[in-house]
This record gives C-alpha cells, structure tokens and sequence, in this order.
C-alpha cells in the first residue's frame, strides 16, 4: 500500500508501513505531553500502547487523526508521515484524513439516530451512494462485525437501545464503514463487560487482515492477546517497542519490566 | 448446656450503639419527612384551589358565542374572539421570530464560545433579559417602534413578546448542548465531519428535547404576559389580524375586564383566563407525550 517511508529503528520490512511517527513533540499548553516519540505502524498489523495513565498514550493516539486540532492550545510538532505526506501539516484536509483514518472511543458513542443512520451518517460525509448501495455497505459493516443478526430487523430503531458491547460493535462498523486504512482504538472495552470484551478482540484480529490498528489499552493481557507489536510509554517518552512475545517476554528497559511486573502503574 | 453461653455471647448489646443519638436521629428523620410532606400538601392545594376558582368561575362562560363573537360593550353579549385570535397571532409570531434567533445564539454561546470576552458579554446580556420586568420590555418597544411609527400595533406587541421569549430559549439551548457528552462530537469529528454538521446532525438532534421543552416553557411563560401588550398592541375592540393596527389578546383583555363594574365584562374574564391556563397546561403536557414518546424512541 505504502511504498518505504524511512529506515526502520526496529530493523523490519519498511516497504509495509501504515504509519511512521518521526521525532514528534506535543505541547498541552505549556505542558511538554510527548517527548520526541518515533515510531512505526506496520500495515495490517496491531500495535499496542501501553502505560500507566497520563503517560501520553491516548494523547499519541488523538495526534494521529489531528483530534486535538479541536481544542486550542494544543500543538504537535515533528512529522507524522501517512500515505507520503505529512499529517501534521496545517494545509492538509483534516476530514479526509479522518475518513481515512478511522477511530473508536473509549465509551460507545452511539448517535441519536437510527442504527442505519449511525452507520450512513459518515459514509454520507463522502460518498454519495445510491440507495442500494447504501444498503450494501450498512449490512457488509454490519456483518463484519457481526452484528448484522442482532439487528437486521430493526436498522430503524435507536441505536441508544442496544447493549454496550453491541454499541461499541456498532460504533466499529460505522468507523469502518468510511473505508479507512487505519483505525484507532482509545481503550475500547475499558467499559465493557468480559464477555463482550472478548468479542471485541476476536473483532479485532479478524479486521487486521484488511486494517491496520494502533489500540491504546491500560490492560496488558489484552495487549499481549491482540497486538503484533507493543510499545511502552512512561512520562511523556517511548522507553521500548518491541514484538508482543518479546515485549512481555523479555522486555529491555528496567521501567517496563517493572510496569509490565505490575511493580507501578 | 452449650447453647446457653453461645447465646449471651451472640447477645452482646450492640444493637444499643449510639443510644440517645439514634433516638434524636429517628426523631428528626420523622420532623423532616413531615415538613416535606405537609409543604407538598400546601403547594398543591394552592395550585388547585386556583384551578377549581378558575374552572368554577370561568367555565359558565365557555359558549359558542365567546369564540365567535368579539368584545363588545356592556350588557350587549360580546365574546373573546378577536382576544383570543390577537392572542394567537401575536405569541405564535414572536415564538416563530424568537426561536431560530435564540437558538442560534445559544449554538454560538456553547459551541463557537472560545473568545472568551463577547461570550462573556452576550451570555451577560441574555440572563439580564431572562430577568428584565417585563413591562420595561414593552416601554423600549414603545420608544423604538410605536412612537416612530405613532400608532400601537400587533407587531409591536409581537416583537416585544419575542424580546422575552429570545433569552429563555437562549439559555435553554445552550445549557443543553453543553450537556452533550464532548465524546459524542469527537466521534463524529472523527468520522470526517465538518463542525456545521457535528452541531446540525448529532448535537443539535441529541440535545433536541431539552430545547423543545425550553421553547414550551417559552411559549407558555408568553402566552400569560400583560404588561409588555399594554404599551405595544394595546388592545382592540373589534376583530383584527392586521399587524399594523392595535391588536386585542387574552391577558389584556382580563386586565381591562377583570376591574370594571359589569358583571358579563368580569365573567369574560374569568373565562378568558381558562382559557389561557388550559392553553398553556395542554401545551405542556402535549409536550411531555410528545417528549417521552420521542425519548423512549431515542
């Protein structure tokens, strides 16, 4: 999909990134969130981002879909390299890159419309699709995330009366509906129960095929289940990214191998 | 044997822990719940000892001829037709001008709101409004549009009442999009859609309720005023719907009848007021079927 971006830090085959992140600072204010991260995301595999809370890992993740464009005061500099360009550069159009790259919250965020309209809501953003092509696209996305026999008989209904595992299934469909090439993951079953948490991430494995993903998750042995690869964040730097099996295995930093541990965090 | 010793010490007194100060919380526990109690029961036999006066006083009066018939002098059997069509037109005028302007102010104090300073200023301005004496509202109409133009008029009664409707639905509107979770406009930020189409499509519709029932309330709070009429519509005698001229309404009817000597002119009032607390009790409960109706649907 991309052709090589730069020399790989990590050594591996730089002809199949999604994404690369190069010497990126970002700035809440006056507060120095993230300190010169450089990072690689494999096409069609699962990155993890791990550490304890205010480490800078959701904040990574918001950067990628210039998220925090929304709030001034907020400014990253550096490069974030995506599909040949830049995306931090302020002429880039900003709703094409996110239709491009897709993302899912913490919490399901269901709109307050019908279950179809949740889903054609950013399709319709854009692409203009005939009725029936429309219909084909809810019930692919739909089914990809098996969701389709829930709730085929009632697309009209509110999306608001479904459960929340279901809601967060919903809330993937309609992220990749818009066809994205990457999606992020800001802790997605951090709300959920188990049982729908575990479907989630056979989701997930599943969507790797075709996407590639960045999920930021404060639980570790979700990290070391779904993530190809795993990096570790701790005030604001990238102290080690590595395999999962190594990551979990035998990590390099003394500071992972105690989070890891659960010595902090 | 053993069960003797076992049960003295299951029986070790602790259900006597706090001993006068449980009594003394029980106690107040009771005098409090009674106090609430007895402030519903007064509350609520004030509201229907005016809706029994109202119905017992005015209902005599609810006959065809005082829908069809305009006031007319005493003793010569007039109705409330061109009150209660004055009333009409001039509330639905000013809820039709007031609530795309409030609305559109209240997206811009809680959506555009980053300059702090005419935020600041705006919002100030509104609440002042929220809480102005209606009746100063219709002396500024009076010097801004009446005096110029020489002449009382439904349209500045109208836009008097939509001087008072403005800032309720103003606030109504802001506080409820600032109750939608900022999670909710970052996923559909995230989908690719431009800010116009966060607020029109997702917060807008989400926060859709509380603004309806703001507009009611509006309504309702508009539909009773007198003092802002008496310096704008003034009143009429016959039938009218032009908006250039004089116009008769509901409250200020009750206000010139309600004092006079006549008794067919009191009893007019009475039952203009009827219809007025009716109107607006239908309105609300119109608008909490139709509120929970759409709510379960949400």
């Amino acid at each position: 999909m991309n052709k090589p971006i730069m020399d790989d830090t990590t050594g591996h085959d730089t002809s199949a990134l999604a994404l690369a992140i190069r010497n990126l600072d970002f700035w809440y204010g006056s507060n120095h969130a993230l300190k010169d991260i450089s990072l690689d995301f494999p096409a069609r595999q699962v990155t993890g981002m791990i550490g304890p809370s205010g480490c800078g890992k959701s904040t990574l993740l918001r950067i990628l879909n210039r998220m925090y464009d929304l709030y001034p005061g907020q400014r990253a500099t550096g490069e974030v390299l995506f599909d040949g360009r830049n995306i931090l550069s302020p002429s880039l159009d900003v709703n094409v890159l996110r239709s491009r790259i897709g993302m899912v919250f913490q919490k399901p965020t269901p709109f307050p419309m019908s279950i179809y309209d949740n889903i054609a809501f950013g399709v319709r953003l854009h692409e203009r699709l005939s009725r029936t092509d429309m219909d084909q696209r809810v019930e692919g996305v739909l089914r990809r995330v098996a969701l389709w026999n829930e709730v085929k008989d009632r697309l009209g209904a509110s999306a608001a009366a479904l459960s929340g595992g279901q809601q967060q299934r919903l809330c993937i469909a309609r992220t990749i509906a818009t066809r994205p090439e990457i999606i992020l993951l800001d802790e997605p079953t951090s709300a959920l129960d188990p049982i729908s948490t575990a479907r989630i991430e056979e989701l997930l494995d599943e969507l790797k095929q075709e996407f590639s993903i960045a999920i930021v998750t404060h639980n570790l042995q979700q990290a070391a289940r779904c993530a190809d690869r795993v990096a570790f964040f701790y005030m604001g730097e990238l102290v080690e990214v590595d395999t999962a099996d190594k990551m979990f295995t035998a990590p390099h930093a003394k500071r992972t191998q105690d989070y890891i541990t659960g010595r902090f965090g | 044997m053993m069960s003797a010793p076992q049960s003295q010490s299951i029986d070790a007194g602790g259900w006597q822990r706090g001993g006068a100060m449980a009594v003394r919380r029980r106690l107040v526990e009771r005098f409090v719940s009674l106090l609430c109690n007895v402030a519903t029961v007064v509350v609520l036999f004030l509201l229907f000892s005016i809706l029994w006066t109202l119905v017992t006083q005015g209902a005599g009066g609810l006959t065809l001829p005082t829908f069809v018939h305009s006031t007319a002098s005493p003793g010569s059997g007039g109705g409330l037709a061109n009150a209660i069509i004055g009333s009409c037109e001039q509330t639905g005028l000013a809820a039709l001008i007031g609530t795309p302007l409030g609305m559109m102010a209240g997206i811009y104090l809680s959506e555009f709101g980053q300059d702090g300073r005419i935020v600041m200023l705006v919002r100030f301005v509104s609440d002042m409004l929220l809480s102005v004496p209606s009746i100063l509202v219709g002396l500024f109409i009076y010097l801004i549009i009446v005096e110029p133009a020489g002449h009382f008029s439904g349209m500045a009664g109208t836009l008097a009442l939509a001087v008072l409707f403005i800032p309720i639905v103003v606030r109504t509107t802001e506080d409820m999009l600032r109750l939608v979770p900022r999670a909710m406009r970052e996923a559909a930020y995230a989908l690719g859609a431009p800010g116009w189409r966060v607020i029109l499509s997702v917060c807008l519709r989400s926060a859709r309720g509380g603004i309806m029932t703001g507009i009611l309330l509006a309504l309702a709070r508009i539909s009773g005023e007198t003092a802002p009429l008496l310096f704008t519509s003034l009143g009429n005698l016959n039938w009218s719907t032009n908006l250039n001229e004089p116009m008769a309404s509901l409250p200020v009817t009750i206000y010139q009848y309600a004092g006079s000597a006549y008794d067919d002119w009191v009893q007019m009032a009475w039952t203009g007021a009827l219809l007025i607390t009716v109107a607006v009790l239908a309105t609300n409960i119109l608008a909490r079927w139709w509120l929970t109706r759409n709510g379960s649907a949400q």
